[in-house]
């Protein structure tokens, strides 16, 4: 992936842009790959003409601000995929209970994402996975699966 | 908890007036700090009034996002889109740029978000009407529907709302096109709308400038063609996925 793509794609994720703010990582080997660790501000919705898309934007940055973490922010996340799973058919109540029990018959490797939170862009050298005709992402034996946040696509630690 | 749209407006900013960049404009150097100037409300509504009696109508439209990097750079992204609209119940947009490939498609019974390059799409069942959709869009589900705000009904309300400041800042032509320039100030977001003179006062061009953000980012659309007379065809309004396109979730507010 060149960096410009690198770059595109945590634009495109942003649609939690503040919760990168946090997150400030000091090394910065280039600029772009700086944007990436860090994270960029994005300073209006992706989408046309809309002001009150910017007081939803406005919103979601108060919450972020309010919130004394990351780890809570991820913890509320997780909060939101439970809520997703029970709101969700009696399909994809199969589809979560396939992937519990992938993620009970697998081995989370030490430092592995929490189960529930939410990233922008994939790490390096996923694999897709198809499983119960869901596709997953298989990085480093770490499952995510897409799902749109808002207008923007997102991936989901399983 | 979130704080609902007008608490957040509630939460009022002593914002200076900041208008040095056009404050040699005698209309806007005597309207300073003077509330919202009736000629300005008067463009506007007419404005809004003149695209909810639109039934059918598309729009094709420019659109820049300015990004603001931690190092306080601001770097520019394009997109050009195109929003079909059919009242009372029907919507489709689609965008192309450097961000992201996305078409939203509501057929009256539900609302599709499809990114073609990621092969991927969400369907979600939504409300009878454009308003009810748009307002479940974005309460639901986070999803702002592109031109929403001027697709509703009561678009001159949601775009007034907060509004402190407002003038007709003068004549100017966007797009070869003669247009009332007006500019308005909401806590934390200055908005700035360009609506062509004349017994069609179509919305041309619309900057979002963000306050409360380092650098104070602009977003920008300019319509390049609005077609009140559009023919539809009968796919406009429904997604049917290709082959190879996966459906995934969307994830809930």
């Amino acid at each position: 992936m060149s960096r410009i793509r690198n770059l595109k794609a945590v634009v495109i994720s942003a649609a939690l842009p503040m919760l990168y703010l946090g997150g400030v990582s000091s090394e910065a080997p280039t600029c772009l790959v700086f944007v990436q660790d860090a994270g960029a501000v994005v300073g209006a919705p992706l989408t046309p003409v809309s002001a009150a898309g910017v007081a939803r934007r406005t919103t979601r940055r108060v919450v972020a601000a309010e919130s004394a973490s990351t780890q809570q922010q991820q913890a509320a996340t997780a909060q939101q995929q439970s809520a997703t799973a029970q709101q969700q058919s009696a399909t994809a109540q199969q589809q979560s209970a396939t992937a519990q029990q992938q993620a009970a018959a697998a081995v989370r490797p030490p430092g592995a994402p929490p189960v529930g939170a939410v990233v922008s862009a994939l790490p390096a050298g996923c694999k897709p996975e198809t499983k119960g005709g869901v596709e997953y992402q298989n990085c480093g034996g770490v499952y995510y699966r897409a799902a749109f946040q808002g207008n923007n696509l997102v991936y989901v630690v399983q | 908890m979130k704080p609902t749209l007008r608490r957040r407006f509630a939460t009022a900013l002593s914002v200076s007036c900041a208008m040095a960049a056009i404050a040699g404009l005698p209309a806007v150097a005597s309207a300073q700090s003077a509330g919202i100037a009736p000629e300005a409300k008067q463009i506007l509504k007419a404005s809004t009034d003149f695209l909810a009696s639109q039934q059918r109508f598309s729009a094709d439209t420019r659109n820049t996002l300015e990004v603001v990097l931690k190092s306080g750079q601001k770097i520019e992204f394009n997109s050009t889109g195109r929003q079909s609209v059919q009242r009372p119940d029907k919507l489709r947009a689609d965008r192309t740029g450097d961000l992201v490939e996305q078409v939203f498609v509501y057929d009256g019974k539900s609302l599709t978000l499809y990114n073609p390059q990621d092969k991927v799409y969400a369907q979600v069942a939504a409300p009878a009407t454009l308003e009810g959709m748009l307002d479940f869009a974005r309460t639901k589900y986070d999803i702002v529907a592109p031109a929403g705000d001027l697709v509703y009904k009561d678009a001159y309300d949601i775009l007034m709302d907060g509004v402190t400041e407002g003038v007709v800042v003068g004549k100017a032509v966007i797009e070869g096109v003669l247009c009332d320039h007006l500019a308005f100030r909401a806590p934390q977001v200055d908005w700035q709308i360009w609506i062509q003179e004349g017994s069609q006062p179509l919305p041309r061009k619309i900057v979002i400038t963000t306050l409360d953000l380092p650098n104070a980012p602009q977003f920008s659309v300019t319509v390049t063609r609005w077609n009140l007379k559009p023919t539809f065809d009968a796919g406009t309004f429904t997604f049917t996925p290709a082959a190879g396109v996966q459906k995934i979730d969307f994830v809930p507010n």
